[in-house]
């Protein structure tokens, strides 16, 4: 893919998606954005607002029904150069760890002992080699979550998009990931595009958060977070612009499900 | 722990056996001795082997036919859908049909020797094997093929690695159905044409009441199905090694 530095990783413009012909209501409607190289955005907003939706418009596995999304200039395509962190772990369950790992490595011109070599390198990265052989059935679930961190990873994907990876794990896990994350991404030069329904989340890891609401899903508010990295997790809950923003996003948050008229909230 | 269990139920079994044999009548049931005396005497005849080594050809030929010819057409119709679609009807409506009525039909155009008894196994295990194949193959994992797509996988290789390893649970289950369905339809082939085989030979006591003879043909046709089953659980077992323990 011939890239130059000024293009955007991912842009949409004026996207719109209905599923059901029948529903008046789109599931993403209207979307604008850039996501310039090398930046982190997150999309914020409640459940059903479309943010899965958005990511697999980015990826090429769904088109829109109109407007235009461009990844480095091109539309879209499923592959190596994009990856994908689903909501849930999606491993293969019948392959060991390190064939799931090189499962995403296999679009690309590489030998098998290549693929097998580079799987290790990054099972190694997220902690789990001593796992490689191991069925995935038998991984905590912070562990899967580590195997699709790697499978995404692996074919150094100049865009990364992440469907709430961190969603299903206990607090402690999730600080450990998050700090993993961000040190590949600093690492990889990739953009991402993270989703997730936590406020702390977004300002921890965004350079941008995308506030979205639903019926239609559309872009609320764009954010910029302004805390200069690296970010300490503990020492950024103190900072007075973190709390204000979170204030911020969570009254907006609140408001957001408050004035879905298909939330069992509306009106409270 | 299992393996003595069953024993102990076998064990069983067999004095139910003896006690109703005391009870009922040792012209109509035989007794567990006699049984075993009546094997030995069939199996040093020569007989007992004979009679099985053509069952089990008949048996065998007529089920590998069925499952070379059913994991590819049940497969295809799963992978390529308006073929399915156009297809499954009349598989359902066949599968619906009982098979012995085609016996007629069958001897007519293929006679009575092996070739006709293989047929009959055939026809009764192809449908099983077709249906959970074709179904396995449309339960495959929605989610799994996403994440295969956003990979890059071609067709073919989301075919490969994660449509049809994901039906190998349902064509196991085609396979033992089959496999029981198999060794019925060879009995009733070898009742219904020449009469050869364990089939011919379940005939041959039966009607001339040699109890004994013919409770060591029943027997016989037990174990043949209990190890043909067991034979496929094992090859389950080693493909599903994956599955949490
Ligand atoms: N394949 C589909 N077919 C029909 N409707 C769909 C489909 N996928 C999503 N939708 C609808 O589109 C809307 C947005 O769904 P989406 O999964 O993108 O939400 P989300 O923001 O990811 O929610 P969550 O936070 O719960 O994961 C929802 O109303 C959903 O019902
Ligand atoms: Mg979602």
């Amino acid at each position: 893919m011939t890239e130059k530095p000024s293009q955007p990783a991912l842009e949409f413009a004026g996207v719109s998606k209905t599923f059901d012909p029948a529903d008046a209501r789109p599931a993403v409607s209207n979307i604008d954005f850039a996501l310039p190289q090398g930046m982190f955005i997150s999309l914020l907003g409640p459940s059903g607002c479309g943010k899965t939706t958005l990511l697999r418009l980015a990826d090429g596995l769904i088109a829109p029904d109109s407007g235009t999304i461009a990844a480095f200039g091109a539309p879209p395509r499923p592959g190596p150069e994009i990856g994908f962190v689903f909501q849930s772990f999606r491993l293969i369950p019948w392959a060991s760890v390190a064939a799931n790992v090189e499962f995403s490595l296999r679009s690309l011109p590489l030998s098998k002992a290549e693929r097998t070599e580079r799987a290790l390198h990054w099972l190694e990265k997220v902690g789990l080699s001593r796992f490689a052989q191991s069925w995935p059935d038998t991984l905590s679930g912070g562990m899967k979550q580590r195997v699709a961190l790697a499978r995404a990873f692996a074919p150094n994907p100049s865009l990364l998009l992440m469907d709430e990876p961190f969603a299903s794990l206990d607090a402690q896990t999730r600080e450990l990931m998050q700090a993993e994350l961000l040190s590949l991404w600093s690492e990889q030069k990739a953009s991402v595009l993270f989703v997730t329904h936590s406020v702390d989340e977004a300002l921890l890891l965004s350079d941008t958060i995308l506030l979205m609401g639903t019926r239609p899903g559309r872009i609320v508010e764009t954010l910029t977070v302004d805390l200069e990295r690296p970010r300490d997790p503990d020492a950024i809950r103190a900072d007075t612009r973190f709390i204000a923003l979170r204030q911020h996003l969570s009254k907006k948050m609140r408001e957001l499900v408050l004035s879905d008229p298909q939330s069992d909230f509306y009106g409270r | 722990m299992t393996a003595l269990y069953r024993l102990a139920f076998l064990f069983l079994l067999i004095l139910g056996w003896f006690i109703a044999s005391q009870f009922i009548g040792r012209n109509i049931i035989p007794t567990p001795l006699a049984t075993l005396q009546a094997g030995a005497r069939l199996f040093s005849e020569g007989r007992l082997l004979e009679a099985t080594g053509q069952s089990l050809a008949v048996f065998l030929s007529g089920f590998f036919l069925a499952t070379f010819v059913a994991i590819p057409l049940g497969a295809m119709m799963g992978a390529i859908r308006p073929f399915g679609k156009t297809l499954d009807v009349y598989v359902f409506a066949l599968a619906a049909t009982p098979r012995v009525a085609f016996i007629p039909l069958v001897i007519v155009l293929l006679g009575l020797g092996i070739e006709a008894k293989a047929f009959i196994v055939f026809l009764g295990a192809v449908m099983p094997i077709l249906i959970n194949t074709y179904a396995g193959v449309l339960a495959a994992d929605k989610e799994l093929v996403e994440m295969a797509r956003s990979t890059g996988a071609p067709q073919t290789r989301i075919f490969s690695h994660i449509v049809l390893p994901g039906a190998l649970p349902f064509v196991a289950v085609g396979l033992r159905i089959g496999a029981t369905i198999g060794l019925i339809n060879t009995v009733v082939a070898e009742l219904y044409t020449a009469v050869t085989g364990l089939g011919g030979l379940l005939a041959l006591y039966g009607n001339t009441f040699r109890m004994a003879e013919y409770f060591v043909i029943v027997i016989c046709l037990a174990i043949i199905g209990v190890v043909m089953t067991e034979i496929l659980r094992f090859i389950e077992s080693r493909l599903g090694r994956w599955k949490m323990s």
